[in-house]
């Protein structure tokens, strides 16, 4: 008994000091329903910062670029770069979706990096990406799949359904079941990574405190950005898969 | 989906429990990564523990589990509500904000930039083509110039040489008619040299025959 408490004792104290909350969320009530107010709060830095540094950096466009004119143009380059390659020549009007979905999680995950968030303190939960919490990313992927139920049916009216007995009609079952794994895929792995991603780090911190836990950090920044590149990218192509015409 | 957590914790506090009868040493350090076990300690009174310790793994049902799944804070990591549509506004809003201050104006202005250096560079193009027009209009001018340069220079070397053979014609001519005149001067001498040695070479004659045929 006395080693049993003295354990307890132990792990008390290493859980206070490490601070390691999963599945602890700060609630707000609106209308009667609950939401995550940690993930909410996150999301608005979040999406002040892309606001912010966007309109600051495009307010007055110069011919040659400034410093920040520069990498935005480097980055809006980059997004349509993705979206060409992904959904073909009539990308333009899909630029913003595949945009914002690249610029949101990319941000949101390095967000969860590099902003102090525990400095605010929660009465309840902590502050950390918004991507780590699973109703952000099925939000995100939710969108991706009424994005491209949308650019299918724009682009070939109700034609677009035939795609799902196009090979044969034996594949019927599996086309369907594909617009059901695709958007829990997409929400799944990026919701996983961060998460585990986050987790990892603040565990390696628990135990040892100091330089090891700094190339986990950097793994989790490096993370970070293939997620966010893979989430838009998927984005874009299944778009353009919906958009491809099956001859 | 937050009672698959749970249920996950369970066992994990189950089965520590059960192991210090078999082994006497504490080994909290297994149990650090277990980083979901968040109000474990505190639920764990030692009595609940000895309940615990004495059940077996089969026991997981038994009453004080459930109370013990109640205090725990429902570990939520599955849980969805009303932030999922709220994220879904948030981000369409973001999408249409980032479009009005970003993707359109740059990508407008980007696209503008590069058609006027288009332009440019075809309109240097174009002016190269000028300057081509432009040297070759000059070459054309400078094989005008020196064909007509070369047939004056031709004329004139004929016209010189017309003159030159006529001057020299005429000066043939008169050299030869002075030559002419001073021939006939001389035969005209020779002549008259001829007839007064002729009237003489009587005399002489008539001289030598008085002195050697004195009679």
């Amino acid at each position: 008994m006395n080693v049993l408490s003295c354990s307890i004792n132990t792990l008390k104290g290493l859980y206070d000091i490490s601070g390691v909350e999963v599945g602890q969320h700060f609630y707000w009530q609106i209308g009667g329903f609950q939401v995550h107010a940690q993930v909410l709060i996150t999301s608005w830095v979040v999406i002040a910062i892309l606001l912010g540094s966007a309109t600051l950096a495009v307010r007055n466009p110069q011919t040659i670029p400034t410093d920040g004119q520069n990498f935005f143009e480097y980055v809006l380059e980059f997004i349509r770069d993705v979206s060409k390659t992904q959904i073909g020549e009539e990308y333009g009007s899909w630029v913003p979706f595949i945009g914002t979905m690249f610029l949101f999680i990319f941000v949101s995950n390095w967000s969860g990096a590099l902003l102090p968030w525990k400095i605010i303190q929660l009465p309840h939960g902590e502050l950390a990406a918004p991507t780590n919490d699973i109703n952000t990313t099925v939000a995100l992927a939710l969108l991706t799949s009424v994005a491209y139920f949308y650019a299918g049916l724009t682009k070939k009216g109700l034609g677009y359904f035939g795609k799902y007995i196009q090979p044969t009609p034996i594949l019927l079952p599996i086309n369907i079941l594909e617009d059901f794994t695709k958007p829990l895929s997409l929400s799944f792995r990026l919701f996983g990574n961060i998460l585990a991603d986050e987790l990892v780090v603040v565990v390696l911190v628990s135990l040892v405190p100091s330089i090891v836990p700094i190339p986990v950090m950097f793994l989790g920044l490096f993370t970070s950005g293939i997620q966010a590149l893979i989430f838009a990218t998927l984005a874009a192509a299944y778009i353009g898969e919906s958009m491809e015409g099956h001859h | 989906m937050a009672n698959m957590i749970v249920a996950s914790t369970k066992t994990l506090i189950t089965s520590s429990p059960s192991l210090p009868p078999t082994t006497t040493t504490p080994r909290p350090k297994f149990h650090l990564p277990h980083i979901s076990l968040p109000r474990l300690p505190k639920l764990l009174s030692l009595k609940s523990a000895a309940l615990i310790a004495a059940t077996t793994t089969t026991s997981l049902s038994l009453a004080p589990l459930p109370s013990m799944a109640e205090e725990i804070e429902k570990a939520a990591l599955f849980e969805f509500n009303l932030t999922l549509p709220i994220m879904m506004a948030q981000f369409l809003l973001l999408m249409v904000a980032l479009d009005k201050i970003y993707y359109s104006p740059l990508g407008k202005f980007m696209d503008e930039r590069n058609a006027a250096i288009k332009e440019k560079l075809n309109s240097v193009k174009d002016t190269s083509g000028e300057v081509k027009q432009l040297e070759e209009q000059a070459a054309a001018v400078m094989k005008a110039v020196r064909a007509e340069i070369s047939a004056a220079l031709n004329q004139m070397k004929k016209e010189t040489a017309a003159e030159v053979e006529m001057k020299l014609a005429e000066g043939r001519k008169k050299v030869e008619a002075e030559l002419q005149e001073a021939l006939a001067v001389l035969e005209k001498q020779k002549e008259d040299t001829i007839k007064a040695l002729d009237s003489q070479i009587a005399a002489l004659s008539q001289q030598i025959v008085n002195k050697v045929l004195p009679l």
